[in-house]
């Protein structure tokens, strides 16, 4: 299924392609921080209020795809080349989750943090944040920065600032953004990188004590 | 020409400015919310230590929470219900009872106290302090008589 392609923005001559791509990965960063800082210390969890920002960023995330010709097989939303995607996730999520667990085991912190029922959740919630962090940035930055280490480095940042002023979990996110974005531009497959999130995710959570990552705590938050 | 890249930029200054308008109303209620403008009092040096009232106008029946500070550091805290006709009288408050009193028993020397109104909002989440008139620098000599002094 495709949003419709009105015009291939990426072949078209009045393109300001990388100026645009960079404005667009800003406005959506810009709307997540106004949900993580100023709707949570103003108004508190008002789900109402907190919508508008995520509204807006959706509705610019799906415009900009339709505008610039994506499919959701190009987005990342596909199945071809799930396996191949699994493959070249394996080794680093294995050496995530086995790396959490041995920290754990050995501060004898495994399983401090209580299992909770969100955690059932947590694929789909990994899946929005893969799409918004690689459907849609990561491609955002290839178009600007073009494919590599530059686009990646930047994707890595945006993931690491959107969990601020949280250091550990702001230095994990920055590891974990590199390599989710090195894979994506390899193989583009959300499924799979949301799987590795969740994964990843549910391990942290469970391992490290909820002390340390302040309860996976980000934004305003992070001080309440 | 309306090109694709030209509707796009047309999108992404429409989210810039509604974004902004959402945040600028957000602060401007948050501040009204959490910083009232409704409240007046003042305090000087009395006899006992320091005295004065305080209102509320959004509540004017209801009696405000203050809390006195010395030199920047919290002192006490005390509901102003106490008498103060000359309040009601100069059309301060709509009744007479309005009035606190803080007793000061600082070490000799020359203080600063600031009286503030404690206000809650949020449904009792947030706590805020409201300076109620100007600070008040009294001395403080060595039998423990407090007196006013003249800032220059």
């Amino acid at each position: 299924m495709a949003f419709g392609p009105r015009n291939s923005l990426i072949s078209s001559q009045s393109l300001p392609g990388s100026d645009l791509a960079l404005w667009e990965i800003l406005s959506v960063v810009t709307s997540c921080l106004i949900v993580e800082w100023v709707v949570l210390s103003f108004v508190g969890r008002n789900k109402l209020i907190g919508s508008v920002p995520v509204l807006l960023a959706v509705g610019l995330m799906i415009y900009s795809h339709r505008e610039r010709g994506e499919s959701l097989q190009d987005i990342g939303f596909r199945l071809d080349n799930f396996i191949a995607a699994c493959r070249l996730l394996l080794l680093p999520t294995a050496l995530v989750v086995v790396s959490l667990l041995a920290v754990a085991w050995f501060s004898h912190s495994l399983f401090v943090a209580p299992w909770r029922q969100r955690f059932v959740l947590l694929p789909l919630w990994a899946l929005f944040q893969q799409y918004v962090l690689n459907g849609f940035m990561n491609r955002r930055a290839e178009l600007a920065l073009g494919k590599g280490p530059k686009s990646i480095v930047l994707v890595a940042a945006v993931f690491s600032v959107l969990h601020f002023p949280n250091p550990l979990l702001a230095a994990l996110t920055f590891g974990a953004g590199l390599i989710w974005a090195a894979v994506y531009q390899r193989q583009p497959n959300l499924f799979a990188l949301a799987i590795s999130h969740a994964l990843c995710s549910v391990t942290l959570a469970l391992t490290i004590s909820p002390k340390l990552l302040n309860s996976l705590r980000v934004g305003f938050k992070f001080f309440g | 020409m309306n090109t694709s890249s030209t509707r796009l930029v047309h999108i992404l200054i429409g989210k810039s400015i509604v974004e902004t308008l959402m945040v600028g109303t957000l602060a401007v209620v948050a501040f009204a919310t959490v910083l009232p403008p409704s409240f007046h009092g003042w305090g000087e040096v009395a006899h006992a230590g320091i005295s004065g009232w305080a209102v509320n106008d959004a509540a004017p029946f209801e009696r405000v929470e203050v809390q006195l500070f010395v030199d920047g550091e919290f002192v006490a805290a005390a509901v102003a219900d106490k008498y103060r006709p000359d309040v009601a009288e100069a059309g301060w408050a709509q009744d007479a009872w309005h009035g606190y009193t803080f007793n000061v028993a600082s070490v000799p020397g020359r203080h600063e106290a600031r009286i503030y109104a404690l206000h809650d909002s949020g449904g009792g989440l947030r706590k805020s302090l409201q300076l109620l008139g100007a600070p008040i620098t009294f001395a403080v000599d060595t039998q423990g008589k407090v007196s006013a002094l003249r800032l220059r």
